[in-house]
Formats: C-alpha cells, structure tokens, sequence
C-alpha cells in the first residue's frame, strides 16, 4: 500500500496555509518511551502470528461483545480532507478502507481478537472459503439474511458482478489482485464492458451455480484468495444498486452503518442501517447510532481540538491522521491525554530505492546503505512516535518479523557507518565528486529528508543532484521505467498480513513495468523463483520461502536501503469507549468504539 | 444609465470568457499529466488511459476548451450524468459537478459575509462616525487608537486566540461550523458566531478608521461649511451633507471588502476549519483540480464584476453628478 | 465718511449705533507647529443698508473674521477674544443653538467657490428651501415658492424647473446667483460676502456686483465685502478696510482711502493693481516680499520687513513699535501725516495714473 501519496494530498492544503510544518519528535526521553516501545511491540508480534482461515462457527454472528460497550450517540470523526472513494470498487487505501468496515461487506473480513491475533472470517460467505483441487478451485457459500441498505437480499450473482464490474472502466483505482489472478494481467480485455452489457465471465473462471454458491477457477493455487477477498475492493456491489460512476458518491451499504449525507470536501453522515442484522456478522457492531465525518480539519487543529478534550471533541476520534508532529510532545507528556492516544506500528516500510539500471555494483549500493543516517531520517517523519529504524525490508506487521535482523548494522549505528561506506566506495573505485540523482517528493518530510541524503551521500564522496518533483505525481515519476533518477524513497505497506502483498509487487522481477512498485527494478532469477513457489503454499507453509527471498533480498541483491518503519499516534475525545490500536486496519479499531456517555 | 449598465455587462461577460480561456490555457501550459493526479495505487499505464479518457483528457486541448465553454452555456453530459447549464465540469478528485460543489460550499462563504458584514457595518461606521463627531475627545482617541491597534491583527492570529479561550480552554462555546439557516437558525448563529465575532472585529477596526477619516475630511468640505453657514444643525449637517459625501469612498472599499469575501474568505475557512468557497479553491489549486480552480476562480470573478457593477449603481444614487452625466 | 466714527477704544458697543460692532476681536488657532494669531486686535462697524468692504492678500485674516462673526471656526482649536455684537447682541459668548438660529435667518453668508460650496448632492431647490423651513416654519410648499421667488429675483430663467436641477447642472455664475438667492432666503439684515465673483469670469462678476447692490437697495441689508481686488470694492463699498497680518492698517471712506491712501501697503496694493486705459508698458510694481508668517508675525508694524519708506521714520521704531490705528480715517503707520502726503504726491500717485 502507499499511503504516502494519498495522505500528501490531502495534507497539502493544510500545510500550504500553516506555512510550515515543524518537525519536531526530538526531544528529551520520559517516562512514556520505554512502555510505548514496549506496547507497539506487543502490537507486532501479535501481527507476526500467521493469518488463520476460520470455520464456519467463527464466522456466525453476532460478534462477541466488547467490555462495558454502550450503545447510543454519535461518534464525531476529524478527517483533514475527503475519503478517496465510497465505492468499494475503488478502495485500495486506509481511510476508505476504516470507511468500507463500517459500511461495506465482502466475502470475508478480518477478525481481530482483543489481542489482535488475526482471523479471516466469512463474512457474508459463511466461511473463509473451501479451497479444492490444491487451492486451484475456491468455493463459497452465502450466508442466509444477509440484505443491502433497501432490503434486498444478497445473492451469488450480487458477488459475480462485484468482480465483473472491475472489468470495466468504471474501475481504476482498487486492487486488481482477484481479477489479475482470474484473467491475467490484461485481464480488462476478458470482459471490458464489465457486466454492463449483459457479458459474463465464463464459468470456467467464475461460477454462480445456485443462489448462494459462487466459486472461483484459478490456474494455479491462490491460498491467500481468503484474504485478498476481505479487502475494502472486493466488497459487495449489488448488482440492482450499481449506478456505476455514481456509485462512488452514494454507495449501498451492507454493513452496521449507511450513508445519510455526503458533501464534498466538507462532510458526510452515516446512521444505523437497519437492515443489518448483527447475527450475520462475527466482527462488527452497532453500538453508536452514527459517525459525524468534518472533513475540513487540519491535524494541527484536530490534535488541539482532542488535546482540550472540550465539548462535541470529547465524542471525537481521529480517522487516518495522526496527531501532528508539533504537539506530538503536549500528548505524550500529559499523562491524562496520553491515556487517550491508541499508537502503533503502520505497514509501511520506508526504503531508499535504488534504480538497477544505473547503479549497477552492489557495493556502491552497500555504501549508500551504511551510509545513511536512519535515525535523523525518522527525525524528519515526526521522531519515535512516526517510525522506528528498519533493519530489513519486512515490516513488524508481516509475520515472520524478526527484530533483531539487522544485516547492515542500521539499528546499531543509527547515524550510519561512514567507515563502512567509504571503504566500499574505495573499493569500487568510484571516483570523488561522483554524480548522483536523488528524486524526492515536495512534501515536507521528503524536502526534510533530501538534505539529510544529500549530505550523508556528499560526506562518502558523492554529488548528489537533488531532483524535487510534485508529491502528486511522484510515485508516477519514478515508476516510470526510464525514469532519469539514480535513487529514490519509496514506501510500501502489505494489503494484508501476507510477504506476498510486499515482496511479489516490489521485488518481483517479472513485474517491472511502467507504474509498477518494483521501483528498484530488480529482477533476480532466484528471488522470481522463490516468489512463484511461495505464492502456491498455504501461508504458514509460505513463511520460509518468503524468509529466504527476503535475504536474498536485503543482503545479496541490495535493491532498495532499508529506513524505518512507520508508526502512528492518534487521539481520541475522553468520553470514547474501547478504544485500542487495531492490528488489521494499523489505526484506531473501528469495530471497537462507543461512548461511554451517549 | 440603462445603458452604462447593459454596457458594464456585456463587458463583464466578455472578461469572463477571458478568464475562463486564460486559466484554462494556463494551466495547460504547464507540463502536467492531469491524469497521474488522480490515478492512485494501481498506476499502470492501463489504469491511466482509462483515467484519461474518464475526463475526457484523451481529446486535443482546442476540443477540451470548446467543450468546456459549451458547457457553461448549454450543458454537456459526463459519464456521472448530465451536467446542466451552468456547466464549469467534473471535479477530476471528486467527480462532482464543480457547480455543485460550488453551490455547496457558498451558503457557509453568504453566510459568512453576511454575518459579518451587519456587525462589522453597523459598529465599524457607528464608531467611526461617532469618533469623527466627537474628535479630539477621550472617546475619539480611545476610538482612533482600539481601531489601529486592532486592524493590524490578523484573522489567524486572532482567530486561534479566540478559539483557545471560549473553545479550548473554557469550553464555553464549540467549535464553529456550519448549520444552514434553513436548517436551525439558532444552531446556524451560534455555530458562526466566532467567526462573524473575529472577521468582524477586525473589518470593525478598519471601517472605523475608514469612516472617521472620511467624515472629518467631508466635514471640512467647503459645502458643508455653507450648510452650517444656513443654520442647519449640526446633527443635520452630519448626517445629511458629510455623511452623504463619506459613503462614495466607503462604498468603494465596502465593494472590493465584498467581492473578495464572497470569493470565499480563506484565511477564515482554513482558521476555523469551514468548508467554504475560499477552501475549494486553494485545495483544488493545490491538488491540480482544474476544473475545481477554474470554478472557483469564475465564481470569484464573477463577484468582482457584479460588485463593479454595484459600486457603480450605488455612486449613481448617492452622488447625482454621476447619474446626470 | 459717516460710520467710521468710534474705533477701538470705543468703551461701549451697545451705545453705538452701528448695526454690527466688532472690538478687539483676537481669533487664534492652536495647530501642531504652534499658535497661529490670524486675527490680532481688529475692531469695526458696519451700519444698516451700507457696505463696508475688507481687502488685503490671502491670509490676511479677512475670511477668518467673518467666519467667527458666524461662528463657523472649529471651537476646539480656536480661541476667539473681545466683542462681536450684532444688533445688540453679543455673539461670542451665544450658545450654538442661538448661533444656529441667527446663521441663515440673520446673518447670511455668500462663498467665494459656489462649485464647492453647494453641496453636489442635492438639488438647488432643497439647498435653497432648508434654512427657510428652519427659521420660518414654513411647509415645503412654501419654501419651494419662495425659493423660486429668490431664484427668480437674481436672475435665474425658468426658475420652476431650475429649482430641481442639481448645482453641478448650472453654469458658474447661476451656480453663484444661486448661492446669493439661497442667502437672501430669510431677508438676512447682514450679509457676508466673501470673495463672491473671483471664481466668475468678468462680465458675469459685473452682472453679480449689479445684483448685489440691487438685492442691498431692496432688502437693506448690510453687506461685509471681502475681496482682494480693489477695482471691484471701488464699484461696491461705502467704507474700506485694509487688512494686512491679521490687523486693520488703514480705514476710511473708500474715496479717500482709493484717492488718498495713507498706509504704505495700501499704496503697494494700489501699486500692483492693472487699470483700464494704463500703459501696456509701464510695469506694474508688485509689493516686495511675501505676506508674513501668523505663527510668528515680525515685531513692531507688521509691513515693516517689506516696506520701503521705514527708513523715513527716526529710530528703529517701525521694527520695535506697533503702530496704532487712531479713530476714523486713519492708518496704522509711524510717518508722520506730512510724510505720508509727501511720499503719496510725490512717489505713488504718478504711478498710479
């Protein structure tokens, strides 16, 4: 996932008007650090427990009931600007993804145990689904009572034209992963008017036989279907509400909440849908009647808001943003706001990538890497509440994360190894006053962090030609495969708790095309073939392949520098109940909330 | 008169246009995959085109902007429906009509004004006018002195200070937002009272300095002089001949006050977190929504003119050289 | 030479018989660089039906007086001294109120500018008919007749129409034929004229002047002519006075002090003055120097700096002493008479012909 270019958008404008944006997190240790530390550790290892795919007793409604839960009142949500998309279809970051839980359902979905051990659970299938013919062939069954907004009930051919409609061009901005894995990657020409035109697929690819029975024909085993189905994108569309275009403005909802009202850029209401029934459903809950969304607040003015805890803010939460970097320390170092802050890590994976293409010996790529100061790196993205130093590319989030993997020695010289670095240079006789193109984005952290670059780079001998390109459209820049830079920043988080969803997109070598995420460009024989073995294994199976790609990653190939982790910080009013970081969604548990005072 | 006015139009339409073509132009001008902007994770070269051809960036700039135009006069049909006249275009972010975003968001940006227009009116020229009646006094200097300290605040300045006593700290009042009139007037006045109470303080202090100075200046005109010279009171020589001379430039300024605040107040949206017409336009500037700015900027524009235009009519009733000429 | 009788000394206001009385009038401004005395120890009369007329350069104090005859000074920066008593009643010391009832109704004034002076936002008609319903209570019916009656009087065609046009609409001298309509409204017993024709072109400024003395011979009016321009006083005044720094210099009929004069700013006035039939040639020979600074006026006789004959008079006095004005035909000048006559005959008078 790239998080990066969604949330600079949004944050552009409030930073255009704050003038400038303080990147403090630098400050004095107290108390908080070593509990906070410990805390999202504990969040992390729990991400690191392999996904199991539940029966279907563990999908049966309703979900257990969270301690002390009331229901009534309205939550009011602090967003700094519009959710990218309401249609399902189209969902592929966060804050839609936090949106399409309380208002969408698919297949399946994630359950979260109060220890954040995850489950994929069915959701409006009665189970995670029974894979047949080595994971080849995956068959679900609908629940029974499972209705959308207007009472309509959800059969097979509703799920057929979930997927059939991203066909089409309707579609442009959600996962592909289901449909690439049905038709190939040219999978739009199968079907290109979706199933607007009375087209279907065939049945060889997808089978509604009855009602309530959908069955998915793959040509190779896809183990993680269950999970690439929980995603917001594959959620339901009923086919008789799809007004196509349209729909991205006034979905229909399945799930506990609808939509009531929705402005542009300012706000949008959900109430209680009343056709939910909360014994079709093992995760959510009804407890509050609505969620109010501003979508005009600032960080900065969404943290001053919750710090003063006064009035409507006391029923506040923050949605994807986190507290700004300004006030991170007023939070933390007020014991009775810090109380109400959830925090944890976020599946990003902040890498400095290398374009193959120009630089070609690995040990100049070794250098850069022990060259970098991690630590002032985190400095610059809002300090220890924003991220952590990275020793290897996977992120605490993915299971089979391993703390203490370091094989450039980052988290223990977290200013770099100048040493190290210069010794390499030597070595591959690169010559002082060497050129260097560094892309990086306009946003404040990438403009923070390219002087940090260019000055670790120059200590090494380098001429770094820092290139600034407009955070809108950086990732376009520098996916293109005869991009002009020599290195750039990349971040890039897991669409669910699998290596699959980060090392095949990333690092796989048969991927490379133009706006691909293999930024790097890296196209290693063996690390292609380990990638197609581990992606016909069940995870659990999968872990050791994934494991040993990712060595030959970091360590023998080099293809992007290992930074930091991200993490988050986000506050809530004082009269939210149940508040906790969730593991599956990296923010604050939506499924979770109430107030304690309706 | 009639045809100053049918002439000011024409005029005013024709600068439209210009602007329209010369934002639209403009923002071609600079080497910018508008398609890229909206494109999100999956940015595959297929993902693009398709984005492309959704607004309608596939067909030459020339089709794009007569397109555009036809729009605005006739309509046009996008792929969410049909987009009736005034048409300014899909938003490429939202993928709503920018007409209707702007319709949406101009309600806050009246509200706004108008709110503060009536404060900032009626205490700005009461103030001024008394402190100019009562010049040399305690109460002209208190007047004089509060106004020069307070215009030289800034809205977000003494906006955050405002909302850090009644909101933060006490937690007297909430934060502001926006409850349409229609809706809960009472929920509507309360909501904007903050901000009404911060523009309007220092438009306050402006329009005080503004017409004090006016009035002094009208009272030593020669023809006030003469109406004394009549016997006319003092009070009827100050509100009848210095006051009537002390509106021309007031009015002036009260147009262009006008015409920027309905364009949408940006520093009071961004300062109170509301949603209005001058957010639209620095977010969709900022974002690349060039349908959004265009818009916004027409909208704007459009204002402009229309004050001009107003500002002219209301010379002409309070000054009869210009309606006889 | 018949009301210049009591000057300065005169012990009681009230005894004389002149129907305004000025004694001792001291007009001060306080400004920022200091105080300005723009009138210092001026005393005069003027009697019923005559004409009395001031001259002197720009700054001279002429307009200021007149104005504090009004009242029209800003009462917070000005300090008025000694005694304006008009028919009886002393003025200075009048409240506001009784000020306003007199201004209009009794007094009346005529401004030099009639463009700026009438107000461009209303109609010749309101201007005309306000002070007439104010100090009559008369309806607007009534005023509207009488304005129309007024306008008719100094000469304005068609006056019923006229009456709704706005000044902007009349050419300069119905702009200022209005302006002598819009005073003689409430039949004023004084008129103050204050440079009334300089703004008109000569022919209008003639027929203006005609007007003048007309409305005068029919009201009975007294008028106070201020000009700067002693071709027209010629034409208009019974008495002169001559003004220089905020003092008078010289009084008298105005033939004798016209055939006579006997101060030497007046001949330097009367030396700078163009005349019909003079010879083209002959250089007009302008008063040396340039009018002195109120907030600081020179010592002793204010002209001294700039008059030429001071070293006529024994001593330093012109510089150290100021010169009085004696009573009635006089001038404030240290020469003795026999000097004055002799510089007259023998050095101004040829150039004056």
């Amino acid at each position: 996932m790239k998080p990066i270019r969604s949330r600079s958008v949004r944050a552009i404008a409030a930073i255009a008007v704050a003038g400038s944006l303080a990147l403090t997190g630098c400050s004095s240790d107290s108390g908080n650090e070593s509990k906070d530390r410990a805390k999202t550790q504990d969040d992390a290892a729990s991400q690191q427990k392999p996904v199991q795919y539940a029966d279907a007793a563990a999908s049966n409604g309703p979900a257990a009931e969270v301690a002390g839960a009331k229901s009534g009142g309205t939550i009011n949500v602090y967003v700094q600007s519009d959710l990218s998309h309401m249609d399902p279809g189209q969902i592929y970051v966060s804050d839609a993804g936090q949106f399409a839980n309380l208002v969408h359902r698919g297949l399946t979905n994630f359950q979260e145990d109060k220890n954040g051990n995850l489950k994929v659970v069915g959701d409006v299938a009665t189970d995670s689904g029974q894979p047949s013919d080595g994971g080849k062939t995956w068959t679900y069954k609908l629940k029974k009572g499972v209705k959308d907004e207007d009472g309509n009930v959800i059969t097979s051919k509703d799920v057929r034209h979930t997927i059939e409609r991203q066909y089409s061009k309707v579609i442009f901005d959600g996962p592909t992963y289901v449909q690439t894995w049905l038709s190939g990657a040219d999978y739009r020409k199968d079907l290109p008017d979706g199933p607007y035109k009375g087209k279907h697929l065939p049945d060889t690819v997808l089978e509604t036989p009855d009602d309530e029975t959908v069955v998915f024909h793959f040509n190779q085993p896809r183990p993680d279907l269950p999970q690439a189905l929980a995603m917001a994108g594959y959620a339901i569309v009923p086919e008789k509400q799809d007004t196509k275009e349209k729909y991205d403005k006034a979905p229909a909802a399945l799930g506990p909440y609808k939509v009531s009202e929705y402005k542009a850029g300012k706000s949008l209401k959900l109430v209680k849908n009343t056709q939910w029934d909360a014994k079709t459903d093992s995760v959510r809950h009804q407890y509050v009647d609505g969620y109010n969304f501003t979508t005009t607040i600032d960080q900065a003015s969404q943290t001053k808001r919750l710090i003063a805890d006064q009035g409507e803010a006391k029923n506040a939460i923050q949605w994807t943003d986190a507290v700004d970097t300004a006030q991170i320390q007023d939070v933390v170092s007020n014991a009775a706001v810090n109380k109400r802050t959830v925090k944890g890590y976020q599946p990003y994976v902040w890498q400095m990538s290398f374009n193959l293409d120009k630089i070609k010996d690995k040990k100049i790529r070794d250098a850069i890497t022990y060259a970098i100061p991690a630590q002032a790196m985190v400095q610059a993205d809002g300090g220890r509440y924003g991220g952590e130093i990275a020793g290897g590319l996977f992120a605490p989030t993915l299971p089979g994360f391993d703390a203490k993997y370091d094989p450039y020695g980052k988290l223990k010289k977290p200013n770099g190894d100048l040493e190290k670095a210069k010794e390499l240079i030597k070595e591959a006789g690169v010559k002082e006053g060497t050129k260097l193109t560094y892309a990086y984005s306009n946003s404040p952290r990438g403009q923070a962090q390219q002087v940090i670059i260019k000055d670790a780079l120059a200590k090494i001998g380098f001429d770094v030609q820092a290139k600034e390109i407009d955070r809108a459209t950086f990732y376009e820049q520098i996916g293109k495969l005869k991009n002009p830079y020599d290195l750039y920043m990349t971040g890039w988080g897991q669409d669910w708790p699998s290596q699959s969803t980060v090392v095949t997109p990333v690092y796989d070598g048969t991927q490379i095309a133009d706006g691909s995420p293999n930024y790097s460009h890296i196209n290693d024989p063996q690390v292609n073939k380990l990638i197609e073995e581990a992606l016909k294994l069940e995870p659990a199976e999968a872990a050791a392949k994934w494991e040993q790609a990712h060595k030959r990653i970091v360590e023998e190939i080099n293809p992007a520098a290992p930074v930091y982790y991200s993490k988050t910080i986000q506050l809530f009013g004082s009269n939210i109940g149940g508040a906790k970081y969730s593991v599956e969604s990296s923010y604050i548990d939506i499924n979770n909330v109430f107030l304690k005072q309706p | 008169m009639l045809q100053f006015l049918i002439r000011r139009s024409i005029s005013a339409v024709a600068i439209m246009f210009l602007i329209a073509a010369f934002t639209f132009f403009l923002f071609y001008a600079v080497p910018q995959d508008f398609a890229a902007l909206s494109c999100g994770k999956n940015c595959s070269p297929e993902n693009l085109a398709v984005i492309r051809e959704n607004l309608g960036l596939d067909k030459p700039i020339t089709t794009q902007f007569w397109d555009f135009m036809v729009g605005i006069v006739a309509g046009r049909d996008f792929a969410v429906g049909h987009c009736s006249a005034p048409c300014l275009g899909v938003s490429f972010k939202s993928g709503d009509f920018v007409w209707d975003s702007l319709m949406d968001r101009f309600p806050l940006t009246l509200s706004l004004t108008i709110g503060g227009l009536v404060i900032f009116l009626l205490f700005g020229l009461g103030t001024g006018m008394l402190a100019a009646w009562k010049r040399g006094t305690v109460v002209d200097k208190l007047a004089s002195g509060a106004s020069i300290v307070l215009s030289s605040f800034q809205i977000y300045l003494l906006g955050p200070i405002v909302l850090g006593i009644f909101v933060y700290s006490t937690g007297w009042m909430e934060n502001p937002k926006y409850v349409p009139f229609t809706d809960d007037p009472s929920a509507w006045f309360i909501g904007l009272l903050i901000p009404w109470a911060v523009m309007a303080t220092i438009f306050t202090a402006q329009y005080t300095r503004m017409s004090r100075s006016t009035m002094i200046e009208q009272l030593q005109e020669e023809h006030v002089r003469t109406a004394r010279a009549k016997g006319m009171s003092q009070k009827y020589v100050f509100f009848r001949y210095a006051w009537r001379g002390a509106m021309i430039p007031i009015v002036t300024i009260l147009g262009l006050d006008l015409s920027s605040l309905l364009a949408g107040g940006v520093v009071t949206e961004f300062t109170f977190d509301l949603a209005g017409i001058g957010r639209l336009a620095v977010e969709s500037s900022l974002t690349k929504d060039l349908p959004l700015t265009m818009g916004a900027m027409l909208f704007g524009a459009f204002f402009i003119l229309i004050l001009n235009i107003l500002v002219d009519i209301a010379y002409a009733f309070i000054d009869p050289r210009v309606r006889l000429s | 030479m018949t009301t210049l009788t009591k000057v300065e000394d005169a012990p009681n206001p009230t005894g004389s018989d002149a129907f305004l009385s000025v004694r001792d009038l001291r007009v001060q401004f306080s400004t920022e660089d200091g105080v300005v005395k723009a009138v210092d120890g001026l005393s005069f009369d003027v009697e019923r039906g005559k004409t009395l007329g001031v001259v002197g350069e720009s700054g001279s104090g002429k307009s200021v007086t007149n104005l504090t005859i009004l009242g029209l000074h800003s009462p917070k920066t000005t300090t008025v001294e000694g005694e304006i008593v008009l028919d009886g009643k002393e003025l200075i010391t009048a409240s506001e109120k009784e000020m306003e009832k007199l201004r209009g109704n009794k007094a009346a004034m005529i401004f030099q500018d009639p463009l700026t002076a009438l107000s461009p936002y209303y109609t010749v008609g309101r201007q005309l008919s306000e002070p007439f319903m104010k100090h009559t209570g008369a309806s607007k019916k009534e005023a509207k007749a009488r304005a129309i009656e007024m306008l008719d009087k100094v000469g304005i065609p068609q006056p019923q129409t006229r009456f709704h046009d706005y000044p902007h609409q009349f050419s300069g001298g119905m702009r200022q034929r209005a302006m002598i309509a819009m005073a003689l409204m409430c039949d004023p017993d004084l008129l103050i004229a204050d440079e009334p024709t300089t703004a008109l072109d000569v022919t209008v400024q003639a027929q203006i002047l005609d007007l003048l003395r007309d409305l005068q011979q029919e009201f009975g009016s007294a008028i106070i002519f201020i000009t700067h321009d002693l071709g027209v006083i010629s034409h208009m005044a019974d008495d002169l006075l001559v003004m220089y720094a905020g003092r008078a210099v010289e009084r008298g009929s105005t033939r004798e002090v016209l055939r006579t004069p006997q101060h030497p700013y007046t001949w330097g006035l009367l030396s700078s003055m163009p005349r019909l039939g003079g010879d083209l040639n002959e250089a007009l020979t302008p008063i040396p120097g340039s009018p002195p600074s109120l907030l600081n006026p020179p010592s002793g006789c204010p002209f001294h700096p700039r008059c030429t004959f001071t070293g006529e008079v024994a001593g330093n006095r012109c510089a150290d002493e100021r010169p009085s004005l004696a009573e009635g035909r006089a001038a404030a000048c240290h020469l003795s008479g026999e000097q004055k006559q002799t510089i007259f005959i023998d050095q101004i008078q040829p150039r004056l012909r």
